[in-house]
């Protein structure tokens, strides 16, 4: 719990007022007309040195910004395709002290570097070492799918100090009161899941996600971006309509997985296979509007 | 000359400036004339929450500039809509660029005490700042003679307005009480990482009597500090940078607040009504923000529930009529017997009889309370986890009494030891899924739970098992279980004439019966508690599930709570084992958790072989089988005559919570003891109607 970022005069870090990364971003695809294509890969699938390789191909193939995932030995808010890849990373080592190479990867390959944990992780390894390590590596935010704006104390002052996003998650049952809680603490954009229940792909996605869009942007929201069931470019273009971002998890792990969806597929037709599948995304979400 | 000397020096010199233009006289007759100050001592305690005094704050000398600040009153406006219970103007100008100015606008924007901060040294200075409307002064005890603060206090006293009293050694707190002061700033930031630092805290604050107000006054910036300050005991604190420069005053202040309201009601007391979301720093909702909807909805039902005398009424007729409550509380002669050779103590021992319930054990009180909670909020589908099978033939049990549809999961593991209870299930009419993913066994069931839950909530209740999860599962699963308790004590005073027991034994997984049996004793000091984790095959093994012995569990968040939790230097859940596979969980319920910080409840562990040999021991004295997780507290009930017989005492009473009977362990004891052949443990086998022990 060791404050170890101090100023010069060894007083602890002040409120940072560095502009939002994400916020930058969205700023500048406006002007384009377009939504953001955010793409998850969890750090250290299938290894810790291909995921690298992964994570840029994905950045050079038209993702703006990379949700990076931690593995997590209990991922309650994850199918099957992203259990699969945690399990797959965590049997071949992978370390949270070595995410911040992803981070620095997907930040030198041009792309926002996002981080989403299960919060045990974050607070195991130190909720002020990691806002450190995060910003020192260019980190932009932290996605937390277990952690709602209530409980989050000690994040939301690790992030002002270090001007991290925080990225809250809210879902079609949610209250407008909690729409508000969630808007008002957010800081880059909110994360509307599409529908209830676990991440995965989906063969249609319904037209909740607009409405939840809409509510969340009523209650504060600045920029909302959807998750959860996007797939196919057919599916980006629908979300990046009404979302300032479309983000895509399972569909994008999938290619890196072989059809049994519990083996990591042979590594160089897994990676050409992911920069096809974000061609065709990127594509979708670039004739959204 | 030190930087408080010249700040003081400079203050001085400012004064005598202003003095120049308005005379001591003038200033006093300003003073006088003032609209009557507000009693701030009212503003700075309350049982319900910490103050939050937020300060208007341009700049510091350790800091230089941090906010512009153009509009004053505009600032102090959002501070107190943010909930603030003072406004702290700086009015000096030289390094922290604050004027007396400020002070007027602010007065003239809140209705909530203002505070002075400035480097006050003489009579004019006190005078000044009631002409301008101040409730509230600082003096500096590092800047005054012990003559001079006793005075200016006296002075500023007799205005009517409240002194907070800066201090930053313990020598400093003893001359500010010398002289009179009822609202001491007490500075415990370490200075080495400038983190609050709690002993130091208590080093400072030990002495000081209840009625001195303690505001913590140094580092507080979000919070983080003040949790930590509330933890160690302030009344309130004072917060200058952490919101002046937020980007949102208003909020930046709001969440101190409800930082400090949750410390508040995490210590509430008596020990027994706790009802959470947090037990001291432990519980919470870590959870997806798709849940809070159905766990907001459960609370509120629950509440109306508890208020409501029909639903005691249809719950406890259910107990007796159903359930076969009450238990019975069973004297156990010829068990103590052997506890006595074997310890040397005299003990009456008496077993609370949960095994004799309807389904066998605890499970089903928690069971049919949440079940009768779900016809009340409506829906029609109820999901669970279960590691022994218990509580999943609990809950298949009342939603078939219920006409409630039932989808019970179960690790793999698990469900190949307890085969006979997944046929009980079924045979109830619920659906049992084996879960195949992660270690499968009770973690990873829940784990499903929760991703069913998360899919389903609209339709779904998830009637958790256990003491543990978010809130309200906690409070509200440790107020189906405290009949135990309840009856237990009853019983001993009315079948047995025993006022009270002086130790009560359970076992502790997640941790419900635990809390059930000892609820009613918490805030009885002259019950010692003790709580037995499964000790597979002890703790240097690795292989076992203590979550509260040294070197074992840290603190973290599982499955929706903050606790104790068995985890890997990256923060992964460890892999647990027990032969127990009700024990079997790497976390455990949050308010044990509290109760081992606080140090009320003795935890302790019994290894697999003492947990069978107890199951013996009993299974022979007594007659009464015991299921293995009970089995561990039977195995406590010799360690704790131990800890009684040392702690001085030759006699005792003991109660012995039976939290479930053995029958579904007979196969597991039948091998461990070789009471079966071979071929007849073989044929079990072959038939699937039992697993062995599986590691």
């Amino acid at each position: 719990m060791t404050n170890t970022a101090t100023t010069p005069s060894g007083q602890p870090l002040g409120i940072s007022h560095k502009p939002s990364a994400t916020e930058t971003m969205f700023d500048k695809l406006a002007g384009e007309n377009r939504p953001a294509f955010i793409g998850y890969l969890p750090y250290g699938f299938p290894n810790p040195d291909t995921s690298l390789d992964a994570l840029r191909t994905m950045v050079e193939h038209g993702v703006d910004a990379v949700e990076i995932g931690l593995p997590y030995s209990d991922p309650v808010m994850d199918g099957p395709v992203i259990q699969a890849a945690s399990q797959i990373a965590l049997t071949n080592g992978e370390s949270i002290t070595n995410v911040f190479k992803a981070v620095e990867t997907v930040a030198n390959a041009g792309g926002v570097p996002l981080i989403m944990s299960y919060w045990n992780l974050i607070y195991h390894y130190g909720v002020e070492r990691f806002a450190t390590d995060f910003e020192n590596a260019g980190g932009a935010g932290l996605i937390t799918p277990d952690l709602i704006p209530d409980e989050a104390g000690e994040w939301i002052e690790a992030s002002d100090r270090h001007g991290l996003d925080r990225i809250f998650l809210v879902s079609p049952d949610s209250s407008d009161e909690r729409l508000a809680i969630v808007s008002r603490n957010a800081r880059g954009f909110v994360y509307a899941a599409s529908r209830m229940g676990v991440t995965g792909e989906r063969a249609t996605i319904s037209s909740s996600p607009e409405q939840l869009v809409e509510r969340t942007r009523k209650a504060g929201a600045k920029h909302v971006c959807v998750g959860i069931g996007v797939s196919t470019a057919d599916q980006a273009a629908k979300v990046g309509a009404y979302a300032d971002g479309v983000i895509v998890g399972s569909a994008l792990v999938h290619t890196l997985l072989n059809d049994d969806n519990k083996t990591a597929r042979d590594t160089a037709e897994g990676l050409s296979l992911l920069a096809a599948k974000t061609d065709e995304l990127a594509e979708g979400v670039r004739n959204a509007r | 000359m030190s930087v408080l000397d010249e700040l003081v020096a400079g203050a001085l010199e400012d004064q005598q400036s202003r003095e120049r233009t308005v005379s001591l006289e003038a200033v006093k007759k300003a003073a006088l004339a003032a609209p009557a100050p507000i009693d701030a001592t009212r503003w700075l305690k309350r049982a319900d929450g910490i103050p939050v005094i937020a300060e208007i704050k341009r700049a510091s000398p350790s800091k230089g500039h941090l906010s512009d600040i153009p509009d004053p009153a505009a600032l102090a406006r959002e501070y107190e809509r943010g909930g603030a219970s003072a406004i702290s103007v700086l009015t000096e100008g030289r390094r922290f660029l604050g004027s007396l100015d400020d002070l007027d606008q602010v007065r003239a924007a809140v209705h909530i005490p203002v505070l002075r901060k400035d480097f006050i040294v003489t009579d004019y200075q006190i005078y000044e700042a009631r002409a301008h409307g101040a409730d509230l002064v600082l003096l500096i005890v590092a800047a005054l003679d012990d003559d001079t603060l006793r005075h200016l206090l006296a002075l500023a006293h007799d205005l009517g307005m409240t002194v907070l009293v800066e201090t930053h050694t313990r020598e400093e707190i003893a001359r500010a009480v010398a002289a009179g002061a009822k609202v001491i700033g007490i500075n415990a930031r370490n200075l080495k990482n400038l983190r609050v630092d709690v002993r130091k805290y208590d080093e400072l604050a030990a002495d000081l009597p209840d009625d001195v107000i303690r505001v913590a006054e140094s580092g507080v910036f979000g919070a983080v500090e003040v949790e930590d300050y509330a933890r160690a005991g302030a009344d309130a604190v004072l917060v200058g940078e952490g919101v002046a420069t937020a980007d949102d005053h208003e909020l930046a202040v709001e969440r101190l607040v409800k930082a400090g309201a949750r410390v508040k009601a995490s210590e509430t007391t008596p020990l027994s009504e706790h009802q959470g979301p947090c037990w001291g720093q432990f519980g919470g909702r870590y959870v997806p923000e798709a849940l809070i909807t159905a766990l907001d909805e459960l609370e509120r039902v629950y509440e109306e529930a508890k208020a409501d005398p029909e639903f005691h009424k249809e719950f406890m007729t259910l107990q007796q009529r159903y359930v076969g409550r009450p238990s019975p509380l069973t004297e156990a002669p010829r068990f103590a017997a052997l506890v006595r050779e074997k310890t040397g103590l005299d003990a009456r021992i008496f077993l609370k009889r949960e095994d004799l319930n309807h389904t066998g054990a605890h499970k089903i009180n928690n069971a049919l309370g949440q079940a009768l909670l779900v016809k009340r909020m409506g829906k029609t589908r109820v999901i669970a986890e279960t590691g022994a099978g218990q509580h999943g033939v609990a809950t298949a049990t009342v939603c078939a009494m219920l006409g409630l549809k039932c989808r019970i999961y179960m690790g793999q593991i698990d469900a190949r030891r307890q085969a006979l209870n997944v046929a009980r299930m079924r045979m109830l009419g619920a659906e049992v899924v084996e879960v195949t993913l992660g270690d499968k066994i009770l973690k990873d069931a829940i784990n499903e739970a929760l991703r069913d839950w998360v899919t389903n909530v609209k339709d779904t209740h998830y009637l958790l098992g256990t003491v543990a999860g978010p809130h309200p599962f906690p409070a509200m699963v440790r107020d189906f279980q405290k009949i135990i308790g309840e009856e237990a004590k009853e019983q001993l005073r009315d079948w047995y004439g025993i006022d009270h027991p002086d130790a009560v034994c359970a076992c502790v997984g997640g941790g419900s019966n635990a809390i059930g049996v000892m609820n009613a004793f918490l805030d009885d000091d002259r019950v010692n508690l003790y709580g037995y984790e499964a000790g597979g095959n002890g703790p240097e093994s690795g292989r076992h599930a203590i979550r509260f012995a040294p070197g074992t569990g840290q603190l973290g968040m599982f499955q929706g709570a903050k606790s104790y939790l068995l985890e890997t230097d990256e923060g992964q859940t460890l892999d647990t084992y027990s032969i127990s596979a009700g024990l079997d969980y790497a976390s455990v319920g949050p308010e044990h958790a509290w109760l081992k910080e606080i140090g009320r409840v003795n935890y302790s562990w019994a290894t697999d072989e003492e947990a069978m040999n107890a199951f013996r021991d009993l299974s022979q004295t007594e007659g009464i089988i015991p299921a293995i997780e009970s089995s561990h507290a039977v195995a406590g009930a010799y360690k704790a005559a131990a800890d009684l017989k040392a702690k001085g005492y030759d006699k005792a009473v003991m109660i012995v919570n039976i939290s479930g009977r053995g029958d579904k362990d007979m196969a597991t004891a039948g091998k461990w003891f070789g009471y079966l052949t071979d071929d007849q443990a073989a044929a079990l086998d072959v038939t699937g109607a039992h697993g062995n022990t599986v590691a």
